[in-house]
């Protein structure tokens, strides 16, 4: 049971210092303002923005081919103005060492040809701080079931001649 | 260190999952040959929490951060069982935080549990070379905590760099690979010397945690 006590309080400590750091996720949010522009937003779930981080842009009607190819900026912003004639869903990839998101944002032709519009946001905001931490509670519980479980099974360090 | 979806070509998934197959195949076979395979399972159950939250911290690198893997602690500490620990491990933090992802599962967990078995065998070098104490014993922990990390940050570094699509401006990328590789040289005197401290507490502690 003692060393399962120790575990524990190591994982304690993980999870309690999890609050302020993120690992390497990533996460993209869009603003689509007309006539038509899209610009977009690349942070890691860090919140570090990703900084010159390759942007390939993708048109509706040929998703094989990049439309556009640029560099966010060092706030890892990027922008540009889609072609008004190619209503439907564009495909931005933002990229960063192995590291990146896609990002899908549909334009429906009366908002492409209106020249006004509702401004659209989206994107992957990710988790909350609190969502993480009681979806991580849950998992972890689950192991320390899954360990309780098996250590019930056979009475705890009692095989001959283990005495060390 | 974590592979999103949409990074690598389906070829490269499709051998992963392939090679995770068949090390899972491998490492439960392993496992089944030991005199209780049950009794180790509280401890990999309980290490494999451990390495589910450690991807959360992280390690501020500049120009860049990394966070913490722990596959050469659980090589060392768990043995075969650090395999199917990882891939559990792996798979729900692909599911919960989009840490990797379902499609670079196998990728990812051949690129971290291989090294973790690597790790093992290494950790074991010194009851083979006959080297005893407490300070050996934290030496070739250190070793098997450092490579695990360092080996998978190489094939990581392998997978990506020969993968960069013609559409990205592959320089760029390249550079961008390249310090991020760097940056986990001095994670990996970090986790090897984790899991230097973590074994010796445990030889302390609970000597048959460890496997002799």
């Amino acid at each position: 049971m003692r060393r399962i006590i120790i575990l524990l309080l190591l994982l304690v400590i993980a999870l309690g210092s999890a609050g302020a750091v993120w690992a390497h996720g990533v996460k993209i949010t869009y603003t689509v303002t007309f006539s038509p522009t899209i610009a977009i937003e690349a942070a890691y779930d860090t919140g570090e923005p990703m900084a010159n981080a390759q942007v390939i842009v993708y048109a509706p009607d040929d998703p094989k081919t990049p439309w556009l190819t640029g560099e966010c900026d060092d706030d890892g912003r990027f922008s540009f103005s889609p072609d008004p004639s190619k209503p439907g869903t564009w495909e931005i990839q933002v990229r960063q060492a192995g590291h990146g998101e896609w990002l899908k944002i549909p334009l429906d032709e009366e908002m492409m040809q209106s020249g006004q519009g509702v401004v659209t946001e989206g994107g992957d905001e990710g988790f909350s701080t609190a969502q993480i931490v009681l979806m991580s509670a849950c998992v972890i519980w689950g192991f320390v079931g899954t360990a309780l479980f098996f250590q019930s099974r056979r009475p705890p360090a009692q095989e001959p001649g283990e005495a060390a | 260190m974590h592979i999103p979806d949409g990074i690598l070509p389906a070829e490269v998934c499709i051998a992963g999952y392939a090679v995770t197959g068949a090390a899972t195949w491998y490492a439960l076979r392993q496992i089944d040959r030991e005199a209780d395979p049950y009794a180790a399972v509280p401890k990999a159950s309980l290490l494999t929490a451990a390495f589910f939250v450690a991807s959360w911290i992280h390690i501020p690198v500049p120009p860049t951060s990394v966070h913490l893997v722990l596959n050469g602690l659980l090589g060392v500490v768990l043995g075969y069982y650090a395999f199917p620990a990882i891939l559990i491990g792996l798979f729900f933090q692909a599911v919960m935080f989009q840490h990797g992802g379902l499609t670079t599962l196998g990728v990812n967990t051949a690129m971290m549990g291989l090294p973790a078995l690597l790790a093992y065998h290494l950790f074991r070098l010194q009851h083979r070379l006959g080297l005893h104490g407490p300070r050996w014993t934290g030496a070739f922990a250190f070793a098997g905590g450092a490579a695990g990390l360092g080996i998978a940050a190489l094939i990581a570094f392998t997978l990506l760099i020969t993968t960069i699509p013609a559409d990205l401006d592959v320089q760029a990328e390249q550079e961008a690979i390249y310090a991020l590789t760097l940056a986990h040289v001095p994670l990996m005197v970090l986790e090897g010397a984790f899991t230097a401290m973590v074994v010796l507490y445990l030889q302390r502690v609970k000597p048959e945690l460890i496997a002799s």
